[in-house]
């Protein structure tokens, strides 16, 4: 395995101390109290926003010598809000392909079937979803760029417990079958250790630890990180 | 036309008297606020009456070159107050209402539609400024609010590729429509509903009603195609404001 993203010191006004490599199809889970820097962490990896120190590369480069565009389609970005655009399911999910001029309305209806939505959803208006449904179509929206690496901010906190297996195994699929990198926040501790192959420890904006998920939760060496996981 | 004396004129302390005791009455707070803007819009309009007659008294092109540079001064201040924290606001709303009067007048006088005289082109150019500014400052208003309500699905956007351009296209369209909304409405209901002022104006003074109503149909479909025009090229210039060199949403801050 080689690293997809690696990130050197990096630090901003949100974020301090942060030194990761991100194997490529791995899935790791980012876990760590309210405020403690983990959707900055992912906006960074996005370029949504850039570091004021160190440097963050992709594939072996650093991301800024990437056309900002296309590295946003190649590492994609679920919201912890769906933020979807006024229209209709398919309006959302031919939005990045058609940016290229690459949109075919089969791709719509796999799209659907990959996130466990009936096919008929892609005439209905966005307005007229239920919270989860709405999450399910912003993960169809970014998956539809076909990205190598999938961020996903809390994208799972909407859905019942059912839907939230459905999604963990296409994210496993996706992972093991498509080779594709992910790396999703969670609140839930469980969920984190389960489908986690790693997993990054934020506090305070730092850092603070990161490893295997497994060992990460049975043997904590931080203090803080203690004393999140009793809860 | 009939003129009204200056003791008809007093009575209209009836009228100013009736918010001021409403005020008094119900402890609204705007007594003073209602006395003083009742005199200064009456001190600015005999003013303005003074000023209008110098002007009318001058070469045309001296006249409207005038005031017509005034009023684009004014309106321009006063739109960009809407546009605080966007750059260049002044700039912006000066040279947008500069080039809509520029083209409105053009099309007047080259149509032939009004003559090149002072007391046809300021009033009606007041007319398509006014309105211009309302439209400016509304425009720059709501663009702030939409890119700060809508920053998730810019966000979005941004994340999925897309270029400032094609991100902002949602609020772009949202902006040029929320200010001609309230232009259709009024051409929908205009004459049904309340004269409108200049074709008002014009009947008091004196013309018919059809002529009155032709001056009308030109101020109006003018103002109607101006605001659009406003409004497109406000959010067509200040989305880029939102955005830096990486593509990147920035906040904004300061002033012009």
């Amino acid at each position: 395995m080689k690293p997809i993203i690696a990130a050197k010191n990096v630090r901003n006004e949100r974020v301090k101390n942060v030194d990761f490599e991100l194997m490529e199809g791995t899935l790791t889970t980012v876990i760590g109290p309210s405020g403690s820097g983990k959707s900055s962490l992912l906006m960074l990896l996005n370029r949504l926003t850039d570091p004021e120190e160190g440097e963050i590369s992709y594939k072996g480069r650093p991301m800024s010598d990437y056309p900002i565009d296309e590295l946003r389609r190649k590492v994609g970005m679920v919201f912890q809000q769906a933020n979807l655009f006024d229209g209709t399911v398919e309006d959302n999910l031919k939005f990045g392909p058609s940016l290229k001029k690459d949109w075919d309305s089969k791709l719509g209806v796999s799209l659907l079937q990959k996130v466990h939505l009936p096919e008929d959803m892609l005439t209905k208006d966005v307005e007229h979803l239920s919270g989860g449904e709405q999450q399910r179509v912003a993960l169809a929206r970014t998956l539809a760029n076909d990205p190598d690496v999938l961020l996903l901010d809390e994208a799972t906190s909407a859905l019942d417990m059912r839907t939230v297996e459905l999604i963990e195994e296409l994210l496993d699929c996706l992972v093991t079958e498509e080779g594709k990198t992910i790396v999703m926040i969670t609140h839930d501790l469980k969920q984190a250790k389960r489908i986690g192959t790693y997993t990054l420890f934020m506090n305070e904006g730092s850092l603070e630890e990161k490893g295997n998920s497994k060992e990460l939760f049975n043997n904590p060496t931080s203090e803080a990180l203690m004393r999140f996981l009793e809860g | 036309m009939t003129e009204i004396s200056n003791l008809s004129l007093l009575t209209m302390i009836i009228f100013v008297m009736i918010p001021v005791s409403m005020s008094y009455y119900f402890s609204l707070g705007i007594s003073k606020s209602a006395i003083w803007s009742s005199f200064r819009g009456v001190v600015q309009l005999f003013l303005i009456g003074y000023v209008l007659t110098l002007l009318f008294s001058l070469e045309d092109w001296q006249g409207v070159g005038l005031w017509v540079t005034v009023m684009l001064v004014i309106a321009s201040l006063q739109a960009a107050k809407r546009g605080k924290g966007v750059p260049f606001a002044f700039t912006l709303s000066f040279v947008s209402l500069l080039i809509i009067e520029v083209f409105v007048l053009s099309v007047w006088i080259v149509f032939d539609i009004i003559p090149f005289k002072s007391e046809q082109v300021i009033p009606m150019s007041g007319m398509i400024i006014g309105n211009s500014m309302v439209a400016t400052g509304l425009a720059f208003e709501r663009m702030k609010n939409e890119f700060n309500d809508g920053r998730g699905k810019i966000l979005a956007a941004l994340s999925l590729g897309a270029k400032p351009a094609e991100a902002s296209k949602m609020i772009i369209r949202k902006t040029i429509r929320a200010s001609m909304i309230p232009n259709v409405d009024t051409l929908k209901t205009i004459g049904l509903v309340q004269l409108p002022g200049m074709m008002t104006g014009l009947i008091l003074g004196g013309a018919s009603p059809i002529d009155a109503i032709r001056y009308q149909i030109v101020v109006s479909i003018s103002i109607f195609s101006c605001v659009s025009i406003c409004a497109m090229i406000i959010s067509l210039v200040t989305y880029r404001f939102f955005f830096n060199n990486d593509m990147q949403l920035q906040t904004l801050g300061g002033g012009d």
